[in-house]
């Protein structure tokens, strides 16, 4: 083989690789869903919409989930399309707004997170405040995680990005942050109101919140429940 | 030619000139006639010009040394020099990354499947129940066990408490408990419930570090 032939091997080598790469994870993908037991029509399908994800910036592996999710759960494959088809359009609405966030080039985590935060109830400018919030792109998907259960506890989207975004700006630890769910769901067990457990989670907001002032209702305290005023007991409350 | 083996040791250090003895006389009329003959042989040769051995080592030293006999070892061991045009080393590489990129590979592990026997600093142990008196199997399917419905089975307790002890990672988890294989029912103590898409729910809860709160 003479030097141009060569040259144009290693050209044809390289261009290549792309597309190579790009048949490799979709057949990683339908080779999962068919391990699976997923039939051959719906694992298309879904190739199909994981295709056109991709070309989107979505990433195809939360909706490989979905539809294991689906399969698992016996629901039909025409369901199962579409639930994909709208999560898909969920997670190119949540990468959109990920990106106008500052983050331009966001994981599959995040974007899934934010996803299903704003299917949770979050709009896209509460998606933005934890992403900007967030002091790395790691931390922003768990972040996202905790606004959604946050809010899903009954706190009200505004009330639970304020949290987080209030926990990120004053560096709380990772842990402190993943705690968040926890305590708040002990809070309603102990049998305090939405707005009861969003006051004592905001500990850094204005000068009248907890901020370890003694209260004389610390003592019973759940463990990881930070100080804050005593709730009273509202009538929506056992 | 003369078979060397005719002579004996003695005649052949008479010929060499080495001091012997006496040969025995006919022996010793043999060794002479062999010394004659080697005498008139040299007689007739050439005289060898002085300039022949310069020439003959010349060309030996521009055709480099003779080569040594090696094993394969002393080659793969020794250095040699392969010359090789850059854009061969190119063209290697990318054929290497492709073999690489196109290898088989198995079905990639689901989101959160981490679930281990024993916890590593990133996993937390969680302990989950469900009250379900009635029921002749429960398990726990979710995104943490790539929603196997076989995979964690729970063991029934005391007044009917079906409970199982896992390992996972610290983040956020979606998970249904499964009764009798047919009933996907959400945690009543999870930290939330969402919808699934599907028209059914999936409970929450993120674990953090030191695990989860329970009140």
């Amino acid at each position: 083989m003479n030097g141009h032939g060569v040259r144009w091997l290693a050209l044809a080598v390289l261009l290549g690789l792309p597309g190579a790469l790009a048949a490799q994870e979709q057949g990683g993908l339908e080779a999962r869903l068919s391990a699976r037991g997923l039939p051959p029509d719906l694992v298309q399908e879904v190739r199909h919409i994981a295709t056109d994800a991709e070309s989107r910036g979505v990433p195809a592996g939360p909706l490989a989930d979905k539809a294991i999710e689906g399969w698992a759960k016996h629901v039909p494959a025409a369901r199962i399309v579409q639930a994909l088809r709208a999560f898909a359009g969920q997670m190119a609405e949540a990468a959109a707004a990920v990106r106008s966030a500052g983050l331009e080039h966001p994981s599959g985590s995040v974007i899934a997170a934010a996803a299903e935060a704003m299917g949770g109830g979050l709009k896209s400018d509460q998606v933005q405040s934890v992403v900007r919030a967030a002091s790395s792109a790691e931390e922003a998907s768990p972040g996202l995680s905790v606004a959604a259960s946050l809010a899903a506890q009954g706190l009200g989207a505004n009330q639970a990005v304020t949290i987080v975004v209030d926990a990120m700006r004053h560096r709380e630890s990772m842990s402190q942050l993943l705690d968040l769910p926890s305590v708040a769901r002990s809070m309603h067990d102990q049998g305090m109101s939405a707005g009861e457990i969003g006051e004592r989670l905001l500990p850094h907001h204005g000068d009248d919140g907890p901020g370890g002032g003694e209260h004389h209702g610390d003592k019973d305290r759940p463990p990881g429940v930070p100080p804050g005023p005593d709730h009273p007991a509202g009538p929506d409350h056992p | 030619m003369t078979d060397r083996r005719a002579f004996g040791p003695g005649t052949q250090r008479y010929l060499d000139g080495e001091p012997f003895g006496e040969l025995p006389a006919d022996e010793r009329a043999a060794a002479d006639r062999l010394a004659a003959l080697a005498s008139s042989y040299g007689a007739r040769l050439e005289p060898v010009d002085a300039a022949l051995d310069e020439a003959v080592m010349a060309a030996v030293r521009r055709r480099g040394a003779v080569p040594v006999r090696r094993g394969a070892w002393q080659w793969l061991v020794s250095s040699h020099r392969v010359p090789v045009r850059p854009v061969w080393v190119a063209a290697l590489a990318a054929a290497a990354a492709l073999v690489v990129w196109l290898a088989p590979r198995g079905p990639a592990a689901p989101r959160g499947a981490a679930l281990a026997a024993a916890a590593t600093p990133d996993t937390v142990f969680v302990r989950f129940e469900l009250v379900a008196p009635g029921a002749r199997t429960v398990s726990v399917a979710g995104s943490f066990n790539g929603w196997r419905v076989d995979a964690l089975p729970m063991v029934r307790g005391a007044a009917g408490i079906w409970s199982v002890t896992v390992a996972l990672p610290v983040g956020e988890h979606r998970y249904d408990f499964v009764v009798d294989r047919t009933r996907w029912v959400p945690d009543p103590t999870a930290h939330s419930q969402v919808g699934d898409g599907f028209g059914g729910m999936n409970s929450v809860i993120i674990v953090g570090p030191k695990g989860l709160v329970r009140s």
